[in-house]
């Protein structure tokens, strides 16, 4: 072990500062929330034909993002990587906070939340054969396994921990890929439609998770002037490299395989129509090819900046993922009819960006931006010594 | 329900006869421009060919009922539910509003209801007058944040049915009623003297979007 952790000052102004900003930003997101509950879901962008908007976008990222910041502490606690120690912990907390997001995301979209207990009555209230469902139990038991797992790593039980890292990992991989069964399995949406949705969100959720997990490392050493190991951070983003290889080989498959018929026209309509800037310009140029560019660059890989830069477009570019799926996925006109389908009905969907929806969606990340910055002060989060490498500034303790 | 597309005209009285039957808003304009407004029933013209050598077909689609209902497998809440006699009906009271069964839909039957109805283009101050007789509806009332569906009126059919009246002939939903051509027949597909059976033994007959094998029990016969 060797290596004590502790709760971080927050007596600084940029802290107060920070958390008056992030509360503020959330009790706007959540009047935005009121006004849409009380006067309707009108106000939103969704509609009948995109009925999933931001909130669901937002939900799928954050589980992604959340599953592979728990299964990357999984390196320490399961597989013994010592020199990943650092950082575990808060990648375990980061899991738990960003599946309370992502819950909260739901919650948003569901258009009668007050009801969003009947999604938990499991096998009394519930169909389970739903996605939905299913996914219920596993959001649930991710909550708890989660909370239950860091608590073993506060109690420093090595056994226990190890045992729960395991139970862990195996289910955020369940979780996300649940997440993925519920795109992938209908049949009905053709952009939706694939058995390796699943996979393809597992590999989207590890590499979103590690560069979200790598920001939060970074930002939080330095914003209390902890000592970052940076060869932790370059060791951290080799392995991001194959993350992202592994994602680019599922999307590929994914997107060659609808090429063929019957899909091929929804996805060509995908690739060139009006929503194809945004799996070009976020999914595949953000998300893959700039980051992989920076990262394989025999310079700009090897510098702290540069890193830094990668997982940032990493991390926007996942959310385009998530967004030019699930967007274009819906707007695409079903095909009741063989032939041209005249008027409204054979138009595919437009999806409006609403100021309501936008300061609702900003308010799930900023609420989680507080529960972050809560869970440093009150949590023993931060490593205070590793070696005499990260050994925090006293001058800051006034 | 068969409908007979060599009948059907197009002309949208059937969704009219469901909106003021089920008392669906009416939409405005501007939810008909952001695809708001709520269609129980709708009518589509599909277009094959080009000018001077073109068809149009008008398709009218309630929902179809499907045997295979993908909205009643992915319903979380029970709340979209088959009944016995193989109605596929909302829960208004159950729904959560979470839109999966719209995504599900091939068919494009479900509306989400997005806005409270007292609001002005919603405002009705006449109720279908025969709203009390047909008595208590399995939701309190119409409700925001709810996804809604054609039901068949099975208002209607569960009245006739109390009331002893045959199915199909003397008691039928509203868009069978109000139909000017008699394109759409409503019955018993099990019964095999009912008219919908007649006609399908008659015709060819086709239903919509087969490779999916929803079993829907809307059949068209076609021109």
């Amino acid at each position: 072990m060797g290596l004590a952790f502790s709760k971080i000052d927050g007596k600084s102004r940029e802290f107060y500062i920070l958390l008056i900003l992030f509360s503020i930003f959330t009790l706007i997101g959540f009047i935005c929330f009121m006004v849409s509950y009380i006067s309707g879901h009108h106000v939103l962008g969704s509609s009948s034909i995109i009925p999933w908007g931001m909130p669901i976008t937002i939900t799928i990222y954050l589980i992604g993002l959340s599953a592979g910041s728990l299964i990357l502490s999984s390196l320490t606690y399961v597989f013994g990587k010592e020199e990943y120690r650092p950082i575990a912990r808060l990648a375990v907390f980061l899991a738990i906070i960003l599946i309370f997001g992502a819950m909260i995301g739901i919650a948003l979209d569901l258009g009668r939340p007050e009801k969003s207990w009947r999604l938990f009555m499991f096998f009394v209230l519930n169909n389970m054969r739903s996605m939905f469902a299913i996914n219920g139990i596993l959001y649930g038991g991710y909550f708890l396994i989660g909370l239950v797992y860091l608590a073993f790593i506060f109690a420093e039980k090595t056994k226990f921990t190890k045992t729960m890292g395991i139970i862990a990992i195996c289910w955020a991989a369940l979780v996300h890929m649940g997440t993925g069964a519920i795109f992938g399995f209908i049949a009905t949406r053709p952009i939706f439609f694939s058995p390796i949705k699943p996979f393809e969100f597992l590999s989207a959720a590890m590499a979103s998770g590690l560069a979200l997990l790598m920001i939060a490392v970074v930002a939080t050493f330095k914003f209390t002037k902890r000592n970052l190991n940076k060869e932790l951070i370059f060791s951290l983003s080799r392995l991001l490299r194959v993350l992202i290889i592994v994602l680019v080989v599922m999307v590929l498959i994914d997107k060659l395989t609808h090429l063929y018929s019957p899909h091929r026209e929804p996805t060509i309509w995908l690739l060139t129509g009006p929503f194809s800037w945004i799996f070009w310009v976020l999914q595949v140029g953000f998300a893959y090819i700039l980051p992989m560019l920076i990262l394989f660059h025999p310079q700009y890989g090897k510098t702290l900046k540069g890193v830094m830069v990668a997982v940032f477009l990493v991390v926007i570019g996942i959310f385009g993922e998530r967004f030019s799926l699930v967007i274009p996925g819906t707007a695409y006109p079903l095909p009741f009819y063989p032939g041209k389908i005249e008027g409204i009905w054979g138009m595919a969907g437009s999806f409006p960006i609403t100021p309501i929806e936008s300061f609702m969606s900003l308010g799930i990340f900023t609420l989680m931006g507080l529960l972050f910055l809560v869970g440093l002060k009150n949590l023993e989060l931060l490593p205070v010594d590793e070696s005499g490498q990260q050994t925090p500034e006293l001058t800051k303790k006034t | 329900m068969v409908i007979d597309l060599d009948k059907c005209v197009g002309c949208q009285a059937c969704s009219t006869a469901c909106k003021a039957e089920n008392n669906v808003p009416y939409g405005s304009p501007d939810e008909q421009r952001t695809r708001r407004d709520i269609f129980w029933n709708k009518v589509i013209a599909v277009t094959n060919g080009k000018y001077p050598r073109v068809n149009t077909e008008l398709i009218s689609m309630p929902c179809m009922h499907c045997d295979h209902a993908p909205c009643v497998t992915v319903c979380p809440a029970k709340a979209t539910y088959r009944r016995e006699d193989g109605i596929v009906v909302q829960d208004f009271r159950r729904c959560i509003g979470c839109k999966y069964c719209i995504v599900a839909c091939p068919y494009g039957a479900r509306s989400f209801n997005s806005k409270e109805q007292e609001e002005k283009e919603y405002h009705r101050p006449d109720l279908p007058p025969d709203r009390n007789v047909w008595g208590q509806w399995p939701f309190p009332t119409r409700t925001h944040g709810v996804v809604e569906k054609c039901t068949f009126c099975f208002h209607r059919i569960d009245q006739g049915i109390k009331e002893g009246k045959k199915i199909g002939t003397e008691v039928v939903p509203a868009c069978v009623e109000d139909c000017p051509a008699e394109a759409r027949k409503f019955g018993d597909l099990d019964d095999t003297h009912s008219e919908v059976s007649r006609l399908l033994s008659s015709r060819g007959w086709i239903r919509l979007r087969e490779e999916l094998d929803t079993k829907c029990k809307v059949y068209y016969l076609p021109r």
